[in-house]
Order: structure tokens, then sequence, then C-alpha cells
């Protein structure tokens, strides 16, 4: 089963790989159907990699979330199925050029994992492992869409000069309000992961709050987001300053996943 | 706003500036891993207990202020609005409550560690409670990795005279609620029986977990520390102290004697022991309940406030 899963795993990476490089012709040579062709095998990447991680699951007889590899083709999941979201909800085409690199990125990140099924620690053996690992993979989704709205943002000025990407993104005002409904997604979820694992620290550990890293990063990113929000109320801070802070956010949801476990030890050594 | 907006940013920066410095470490410590320089800058700005720091209290009590203050002008605004309008109000009213249940919990808890053998009793310093550890067990999955800790417990109420008790399991993300104390299974080590005797008689016998010292009945300066136990070899690390002195370490396997003038001692019968966290928080329930408001406020202020007037879908 863990074969099936192997093989659907490389499949799902060459379909990324395939749906990014049509994302790119599209923006070449500015031919609609090719971002319809893009966008249908994204999904059809999608789709099978639901299917790879579902094999996982009952292939080691537990919800495959725990550990590097597992959370990263999650985190890659997670960020493929909010960009197929926002793209078809707003019909916004463009932003898979932008998006499909960064989950090529991480399913790539995900490929260099050791994909070893392992028994779950003590630790580990919880009913709230699924809820708090499942908000995480949907917030950092919601924040990696975040992200490359804010990268499209940045880069509006000089591809205004492109009459078929100034056709095909859509403007300032709306951008930003777009970026606005994926951050609030995002931080929506990341509430929900800090405190159910804060109530799961509680019964494993003894206490709900320990300055772990990983918990201070989570804090970190949830306050970047917090202050982005904020930032949005402000009349003069719409726009640039609130893209430049999306794109912050999203290299502090990276150092989080990533920073923190190879740069700082803590309790959190397995995820 | 733009107070709010500078703690936050401020907070993020000595949040993060404190998880890139291991916190809880001597001045020694952060000399021989930085320079003497940054070691002493380090403690001189509490930079090593950063969550703990005056400054870190001080800008977190700026921060509930700003929030008290934001919400107790904007109430008036929001009487009589739908309730979406109230997001805001009630995710900031959240995070003062986490905020404060955190604050007072830190400062009011109260923390203690149990460990010892089936068979042991132990009194809980100052908590008016005996625990006694009833079973131990370790089980494993296939693989030989651990799947669970288990420990059963009988706990004694001595602040009645009725000597009331109550029996639980603790295992690992299964706490156990006793006498308004929580008990967590928190880890495990190896514990031996040391048996010492002088002139060929028996002097004493007892179980002392790694890291225990054992002082000798009838010569307290002399004093047996058992440091490990190494099933590999079945082998145990101690070391021997004489009025505060070391005399020897050596690793000693069950068929040698480790001989101290009169005294002979012998090590047996490896086991495994349990160590238990005791705890009572009780502003636990608060920040609970400021998380949950916060997870709430956010929900009305995203999706139960009418949308702003540029709609993203038209």
């Amino acid at each position: 089963m863990l074969q099936t899963e192997n093989t659907l795993f490389t499949i799902v990476m060459i379909l990324y790989f395939v749906s990014m490089v049509f994302y790119f012709v599209y923006i070449a040579v500015k031919k609609e159907t090719l971002s319809k062709i893009a966008f249908f095998i994204q999904l059809c990447g999608f789709v099978l990699h639901t299917a790879a991680i579902v094999i996982r699951g009952i292939g080691a007889g537990r919800l495959p979330l725990t550990n590097q590899y597992e959370f990263a083709t999650s985190f890659a999941w997670g960020l493929s199925l909010l960009s197929l979201v926002f793209i078809f909800r707003y019909k916004f085409y463009v932003m898979g050029a932008f998006g499909s690199p960064v989950i090529f990125l991480i399913i790539g990140y995900a490929a260099m994992q050791s994909r070893e099924v392992r028994q779950l620690m003590p630790a580990l053996r919880s009913g709230w492992l699924g809820f708090h690992v499942s908000t995480a993979i949907i917030a950092y989704g919601a924040f990696g869409v975040c992200f490359v709205l804010g990268v499209i943002f940045l880069m509006r000025e000089k591809m205004k000069k492109d009459g078929f990407l100034d056709q095909h993104i859509p403007d300032s005002k709306k951008l930003d309000l777009i970026a606005y409904r994926s951050a609030a997604l995002g931080i929506l979820f990341l509430t929900f992961t800090i405190i159910s694992g804060a109530i799961w620290a509680e019964r494993a550990w003894g206490s709900y709050w320990s300055w772990d890293p990983k918990e201070t990063w989570s804090l970190v990113t949830w306050i970047i987001y917090a202050t982005y929000l904020h930032l949005r109320v402000r009349r003069n801070w719409h726009g640039k300053s609130a893209a430049i802070f999306a794109v912050i956010g999203f290299v502090c949801v990276l150092f989080t996943y990533v920073g923190v476990n190879t740069f700082i030890p803590g309790i959190h050594s397995y995820a | 706003m733009r107070f709010a907006i500078i703690l936050l940013v401020i907070l993020a920066v000595v949040c993060s500036l404190g998880s890139f410095i291991t916190q809880g470490q001597t001045y020694s410590w952060y000399a021989s891993r930085y320079s003497e320089r940054t070691a002493a800058l380090i403690i001189a700005l509490h930079l090593d207990d950063a969550f703990h720091s005056w400054w870190f209290i001080l800008i977190s009590s700026f921060l509930c202020l700003n929030l008290f203050a934001c919400n107790l002008f904007r109430i008036r605004t929001l009487v009589k609005r739908p309730i979406g309008y109230w997001g805001a109000w009630i995710c900031h009213l959240g995070v003062l409550l986490l905020i404060l249940g955190y604050g007072l919990g830190q400062m009011t808890y109260k923390e203690y560690t149990v460990y010892g053998v089936p068979g042991d009793m132990m009194a809980v310093a100052d908590a008016s409670l005996a625990i006694s550890i009833d079973d131990f067990r370790i089980t494993y999955n296939d693989d030989g990795s651990v799947e669970q800790y288990t420990t059963d417990i009988t706990a004694y109420n001595l602040s009645v005279s009725d000597g009331r008790s109550r029996s639980a399991s603790v295992s690992v993300n299964n706490p156990a609620d006793i006498y308004g104390f929580r008990v967590y299974q928190n880890s495990t080590g190896w514990a031996a029986r040391v048996r010492i005797q002088k002139d060929g008689e028996d002097l004493q016998e007892k179980v002392v977990c790694a890291g225990d010292i054992l002082p000798v009945s009838d010569k307290p300066d002399l004093v047996i520390l058992f440091n490990a136990y190494y099933p590999d070899v079945n082998g145990y690390l101690y070391s021997v102290y004489y009025q505060g002195n070391i005399l020897g370490m050596n690793i000693l396997l069950p068929k040698d004697v480790l001989t101290i003038d009169e005294y002979t001692v012998t090590f047996s019968e490896p086991q495994t022991y349990t160590l238990l966290q005791i705890k009572r928080d009780s502003f636990t329930p608060l920040a609970f309940a400021g998380g949950l408001l916060v997870l709430t406020g956010l929900f009305l202020a995203f999706y139960m406030k009418p949308k702003e007037k540029n709609n993203a879908s038209d």
C-alpha cells in the first residue's frame, strides 16, 4: 500500500510541475485555453494527492500527519486546495503561475524527507492530533495564498505594462480584498491550531503554554497577521504595506515549519 | 490603534528573539556558547528568561491596558448593532482574558513532582496529598517503540481526618483530576535495589531511582549515588562521595561487589520508576475561555459582519 502511495506521490509531483509549466506558458503566449488546462492538471494532481494521503493513512493505520514528510505533503495539499478554491472563486488564473511554484517547492521539500512510517510516540496518541494539524494545514494554505496575492500586488505596477496581465489581474483594491479574505481564513484556522495545541499540550505535557520554539513562532505568526489585519483597518495602510506584511507573514509560516525544526531544538522535534 | 500596532510588532520581535536564545541557562553556559560580553548582556537584559522578564510583563501589561481601553471606548458605538459588528470587540476581550488567565496562572500555580516504583507512598509537599503508586506499566508497539506509559495510583486527601482516598489511572494524554489537582504521567527512568552490608551483616536495603543518593545509615557522610542503569550490559553506574568529595565512579555488574572499608554495596533488580507531575492552575479555564472568545470573535468579524462595499466576487 505504501508503494502505491510512493507511486502516486511521484505522479502528483509531475502533475504539479506540468501544471506550473502550463501556467507559465499561459502567461507567455497569452492564450486563455492554457490557463484552463493548467487548472485542470492541478486539479488532477490535487485529487491524486488526496488519494496518496488517504492511502498512506490506511497503510500506516493512523492519521498521516505526524512527521516532516507527512506534514510537508499535507502543507502542499492544503496550499493546492486553497489556491484551487481562490482561482476558481475569483476566476484569477494568473494566481496559478505564482502559486504553483510555491506548491512545487513545498512538495519538493516533502520528497527530500524520510517517508518511513513509524509508530506514534505516546504524546502523539491523542484525538487532538487530527484537529490540531489539519487546521494548521488549512491555515498555512490560506497564508500561502495571501503571500502569492501579496507578491502579485507588489509586482502589479511592473505587470501593468503588459496589457494581457493588466486585464487578467484584478485591480489593486480587489486584490487587496482577496488577500484580506485569505489572511482572515488563515488567522481563524491558526487560532484553532494554537488553541487546540494548547489544550492538547496541557493534557500531554502538563502545561498549555511552555514557550517551546514552535509555540512561540506560531504566536509570532499570529501576531504578524493580527498586525496585518489592524493595518488594513487604517486607511493609509491599505495595499502595499499590507502586501509586504502578507509576505513577511508567510516567511514566518515557513520558519515556524522548517526553520524552527532545523535551527532551534524543542519539544515539537517530530513535526 | 497605532499604539496597538507598535505593541504587536514589539511583541513579535521579542518573542522571536526569546526563541533564538536558549532559555534558563547560567552565565557560564552563555559565556561558553557565545562570549563573556554577550553572556553578560543576556543576563543583564533578562534574555535568559525573556518570557518572565519585567520588560516582557510590562509590554504584555501595556497590551492589556490597550485592549481594555479599546473595548471600553468602542462599546458605545456597538450597542444595538448586529452581532457581526461585535466580532472585533469579542476577539479583543478574548485576548485580554487569555493574557490575564495565563499571567495569573503563572503567578499562582502550584506544581509538584513525585516519583517511585510500585508500592511506594509519597507525601506531596505542602499539598495535603499523599500518592501511592499501585502499578506502573509500559506497553510497546510491534517495532519495540513505547506505545504508552500508565501508572495506577491511589491519592489520599490528608486535609480531612477520615483518610479519604481515590484511585485513578494516569497515562500520557490522560491526566487524572484528584482533589483539585491534576496528575500527569510525565516521564520514567531506571531504579535499582541497593543493598549495603557492614562486616557481612545487612545494614540497609532500598529501591533507589537513577539520580538519587543513598547515605549510609550509620555513616551519613558516606553517600552512594546511583547514576544510571545500562540494560544492554546489565551494568549500574554509581558514584561514591565522602563529606561531599567524590571517592570514585564506576560501573558495577550484578556479580560484582563494591567494597568501601567495612561496607559492601550491591545493586540488583533493575526496574522502571514512574515520574508524575501534580499541578493546580485555577486560571487555566479563564485562559481557555479567552481562547474560545478569540475564535468566536474572529468568526463573527470575518463571516457575520456585512461585507465591505467593494465585493471581491464582483
